[in-house]
């Protein structure tokens, strides 16, 4: 049940993203657009593996839907968050489906994540101490948890960005460490392929 | 006169007794009766496994209260349950919150399951081992590296590389919707995010003092969420609820009869006698009648419930019928007679009227409802002792003779006079044959009716708050499940395993949401260790998934051992007695009900349970040893519908007893005593028919009553000759009056059960008392 925690804290954090800053000067340098896409290569180091796990793909981040992750490389697989459900397809099948009907944490994960795409720094700030410096150009921050429990589980996440956000680091307390960086950003109707357009 | 006196002084020498007893219970004891809602449902006797799980479902139940907190925003939610939890806290006596969620909860759940992990498997990812080859979970293994949120996981990556652990806690948490959100309990509609609190009321529940101390603190808290948050919506459910609201209609009801059947009589009285005298008499016989059933009650029973008490103060109708008898024929009778003389006369007729209505208070103490033998207990001791008070004490207290006969009782002689005699004649044939149509009409439209409503009917803001916190926090229903049994806890959990197969595909049927068993977080030995087998055969084995995986990712063999030796569960198994020791059990305690004399026994409860489920349900067990299907509300109803049925033939049995007692006296003549009775009998029930009434158990009981009483008026008819016919009719008129007057006021009680008694006896008094002259000796 408590495992649900971290997986919020997971979006929260890529979500994070997408535009999020400790204070209202992040949030004025944050564009803010519709439609979001663009390329990320994500590096994880997990204790008990030797060699780094990498993977690379396609995200999409769309105002009032959702959250599209495709992973390409070394695996095609893709995860899509909506308001009323998280999905995740190997190729056509659907591996896993989390109905915000039967877990409540569902709807808690997305309204964080609206609440992240609209811009509302408030409603982050209820759950993490935000905490940063801001030079002209770009902007680092570290989000901590506020509720112990959570702190324990999922440990630190630093952003770091401009305009956009433009990488992540987690670092998990089991020692678990992801990094996301982000690239060729592509907004407005055209940012999306037909393929991406056709999930939601 | 010794001798006459001595019975007389000894009966005060024991309503003194009772006196004394009555003050020590009150003032010294301070018992105050209990409101115990469940009073009136039948007790289980037959099955004491049985009898365990319910008295075990309902201790756990009874101090609890849970309180949902609402409001549109979750940050508004919190403020105003914080409001109202503050409020509770300061009376923490009283209120006991077990909301606080541990920091721990995690860790915790990691410490214990998390060693058991190889054993703990979905069915679905059990189903999956079997058939799925080694690139399947491969391929699930990269997902799970590749994706940067690939749902909910425990530990890290190398502790459940193939997410059979997550699946397994994820289904886990989802039996129950509700989630820890920064440090309180959560739980979410469309429109609304809800605090869940849980209490524990410290008091118990069906005390009328902890009530009274509970209830205006509740209340506060509510008006707190409130002020904090206008928008904010309290829901609230708890047995003390049901108590209190009870108890509250039960007090009400018990002022609402007794002052009004005693201002009435007080009044019947003053008109009849013209004297104060008289009605103290009366009044002494009803006040020794009550003093004795309270103390005989409180000797009898553990506690005395209040809705007792309610039945009860219909009594004072029906006790003071002796004392009534006793006065009109101490006024009409021939100024000659002494009181003593006239007792020994109408001495056989008081007897015949007292043990004719103890057979019809009898009838309650046949079923199996405690509360119904409570009150005719109680009946029969208030009857007893207000008959006792008449028959020792009124020859010595109405000593005096009466100068003239009552003018009312003049009246009444000469309107009797003028009352046509039923016999063969072509009157009385139409006048048959009219009521035979009456109830033709009226007993068609009967149908039986075997409601649980009509034992317990809440008020609906209760019952609507309830419905809506089931449904928000998907409760399994606490009326129907299935109850296992098995010599050992393998076994028990074994069994429990054989009917969650013939429950799962009912869930893909939707006939119901889910289901709720120890086997869920426990498996039976048996099935951990052919879990062990499947996950070291699929996945660890040298050419299994892991190895396969290693060769992907750049692994190598000792990696492979290393790996797999840490995912290996321990070779000991997972023990129900170490699951509920740990605190994430503490949701799902109650579903083991561990040692009993025969063997062990569990629960698997039901949720999203509809009525066409129920059918199937009722059938799922069938064949499978150990296994129970136990559905309250059902058993409750066919507990009805077969008392109804019994009842009613002991209701006519009775009729050929009560005749068999009259006989003796009358000879084939008790037929006159009888029939008035058995004739309102038939007309209250067709009058039921036409009101469009359900046939319940308790009208039945309630003709039992009628008889009872009703024959009183026949027999005090049968005692007359000709001329006192006035006295007999004054008694009737007045006993029946203030009898109609206590159960008419039982009628507007709001338990279903005495609503419908007091109705069935109402209808059925009047009717007699109308027709009982038609019956009068030629």
């Amino acid at each position: 049940m408590r495992g649900f925690i971290r997986s919020c804290v997971w979006v929260i954090a890529a979500l994070a993203l997408l535009g999020a800053g400790p204070a209202a000067k992040i949030q004025s340098m944050l564009a803010k657009p519709k439609v979001l896409c663009g390329r990320f290569d994500q590096t994880k180091q997990l204790v008990g593996l030797k060699k780094p796990v990498k993977s690379s793909g396609r995200f999409c981040v769309v105002a009032d839907k959702g959250v599209l992750w495709r992973s390409e490389r070394p695996f095609a697989n893709t995860i899509k968050l909506t308001r009323d459900e998280i999905v995740q397809l190997q190729e056509e099948r659907v591996a896993m489906r989390l109905e915000a009907k039967k877990e409540p944490t569902v709807r808690m994960i997305n309204s964080v994540l609206f609440a992240l795409l609209a811009g509302d720094l408030d409603q982050l700030e209820k759950l993490f101490e935000i905490d940063g410096g801001v030079d002209h150009q770009s902007w680092r921050v570290t989000l901590k948890a506020r509720a112990p429990a959570l702190a324990k589980a999922i440990g630190a996440i630093a952003l770091e960005g401009a305009e956009y956000v433009k990488n992540i680091v987690i670092d998990e307390s089991s020692g678990d460490r992801t990094s996301i960086v982000f690239s060729a950003i592509q907004t407005g109707d055209g940012a999306m392929t037909v393929d991406e357009a056709a999930l939601f | 006169m010794i001798r006459r006196s001595l019975p007389g002084f000894l009966w005060t020498l024991i309503v003194c007794a009772l006196l004394a007893h009555n003050v020590y219970l009150w003032v010294g004891e301070r018992i105050r009766p209990d409101t115990d809602i469940l009073a009136l449902l039948p007790a289980e006797r037959r099955d004491p496994a049985l009898e365990q799980v319910s008295a075990k479902m309902i201790a756990a139940a009874e101090q609890r209260l849970i309180a949902l907190v609402g409001a549109p925003e979750w940050t508004a939610a919190r403020r105003a349950a914080d409001a109202y939890r503050e409020v509770l806290t300061r009376h923490g006596d009283l209120f006991q919150m077990n909301d606080q969620v541990g920091a721990n909860m995690e860790s915790d759940f990691l410490a214990l399951f998390g060693r058991y992990r190889e054993a703990l498997l979905t069915a679905a990812d059990e189903a999956a081992l079997q058939s799925q080859g080694a690139q399947f979970w491969v391929d699930a293994a990269l997902a799970k590296l590749s994706s940067p949120f690939s749902g909910p996981q425990l530990g890290a990556w190398q502790d459940d590389p193939f997410g059979l652990f997550r699946s397994w806690a994820q289904a886990r948490a989802q039996e129950t919707p509700v989630r820890p959100r920064d440090g309180r309990l959560f739980v979410s509609e469309a429109r609304r995010d809800y605090v869940v609190t849980p209490i524990n009321l410290r008091a118990p529940a069906f005390s009328i003092g902890a009530q009274q101390l509970a209830l205006p603190i509740l209340e506060q808290a509510r008006q707190a969420a409130q002020s904090a948050v206008p928008q904010a919506e309290v829901l609230e459910a708890g047995v003390v609820l049901h108590a209190a609201s009870a108890s509250a209609q039960a007090e009400r009801e018990l002022s609402i009869i007794g002052v009004g059947s005693l201002s009435g009589i007080v009044l019947l009285m003053g008109l009849a006698f013209r004297s104060i005298k008289s009605i103290a008499l009366i009044l002494l016989s009803i006040a020794v009648g009550c003093l004795g059933a309270l103390s005989v009650c409180s000797l009898v029973f553990e506690k005395i419930h209040l809705i007792t008490l309610v039945f009860g103060a219909s009594l004072i109708g029906v006790a003071q019928d002796y004392g009534i008898y006793f006065l009109c024929q101490r006024f009409s009778a021939n100024s000659e007679i002494d009181s003593w003389q006239l007792l020994r006369r109408v001495l056989p007729a008081l007897i015949l009227a007292l043990v004719t209505t103890v057979i019809g208070y009898t009838g309650l103490a046949l079923t199996p409802f405690p509360g119904l033998r409570q009150m005719a207990v109680f009946s029969v001791t208030g009857l007893i002792f207000g008959w006792l008070t008449v028959a020792l004490w009124f020859p010595t207290l109405a000593r005096e003779r009466a100068g003239k006969p009552l003018p009312l009782a003049e009246r009444c002689a000469a309107a009797s006079m003028q009352w046509p005699v039923i016999c063969r004649n072509r009157a009385t044939y139409s006048a048959l044959a009219a009521l035979a149509i009456f109830a033709a009409i009226g007993w068609s439209r009967l149908s039986p009716q075997d409601d649980i409503r009509s034992l317990h009917n809440p008020p609906k803001k209760l019952l609507d708050d309830q419905v809506q916190i089931s449904e928000l926090l998907d409760l399994p229903t606490p009326a129907q499940f299935f109850l296992l049994r098995g010599a050992t806890p393998e076994i028990l959990l074994e069994r429990e395993e054989t009917l969650k197969t013939r429950l799962a595909p009912l869930v893909e049927r939707k006939l119901l949401t889910g289901y709720h068993a120890i086997s869920n977080w426990v498996p039976s030995t048996q099935r951990q260790t052919s879990r062990r087998r499947l996950v070291e055969k699929a996945l660890l084995s040298d050419d299994g998934a892991l190895a396969v995986l290693a060769q992907q990712i750049g692994e190598d063999r000792h990696w492979v051992a290393a790996l797999g030796a840490r995912l290996r569960a321990p070779a000991e198994p997972l023990t129900v007695d170490e699951f509920l020791k740990a605190p994430a059990s503490e949701p799902w305690r109650h579903l083991w009900l561990g040692k009993s004399a025969d063997g062990y026994a569990s629960v698997v409860a039901l949720s999203g349970v509809g009525k066409a489920g129920l059918a199937v349900l009722s059938r799922a067990a069938d064949g499978l040893q150990g296994v129970q299907w136990v559905d309250k509300v059902g058993e409750i109803s066919s507990v009805l519908g077969k008392y109804r049925y019994a009842m009613s033939w002991v209701l006519l049995l009775s009729y050929l007893a009560v005749f068999g007692l009259l006989y003796p006296r009358y000879g084939f003549a008790g037929w006159r005593a009888l029939g008035p009775t058995a004739l309102a009998s038939i007309a209250a029930l067709a009058i039921l028919g036409i009101m469009g009434k359900g046939i319940e158990l308790f009208h039945i009981l309630a003709l039992m009553l009628l008889l009872g009483i009703g024959v009183d008026y026949g027999i005090f008819f049968q005692e007359q000759s000709g001329a006192e016919d006035g006295a007999a009719w004054l008694a009737v008129g007045l006993s029946a009056l203030s009898t109609m007057l206590s159960f008419g006021l039982l009628a507007l009680s709001k338990t279903p059960a005495l609503q419908a008694f007091g109705l069935t006896m109402a209808l059925g008094i009047i009717t007699v008392c109308l027709i009982v002259p038609f019956f009068r000796k030629q």
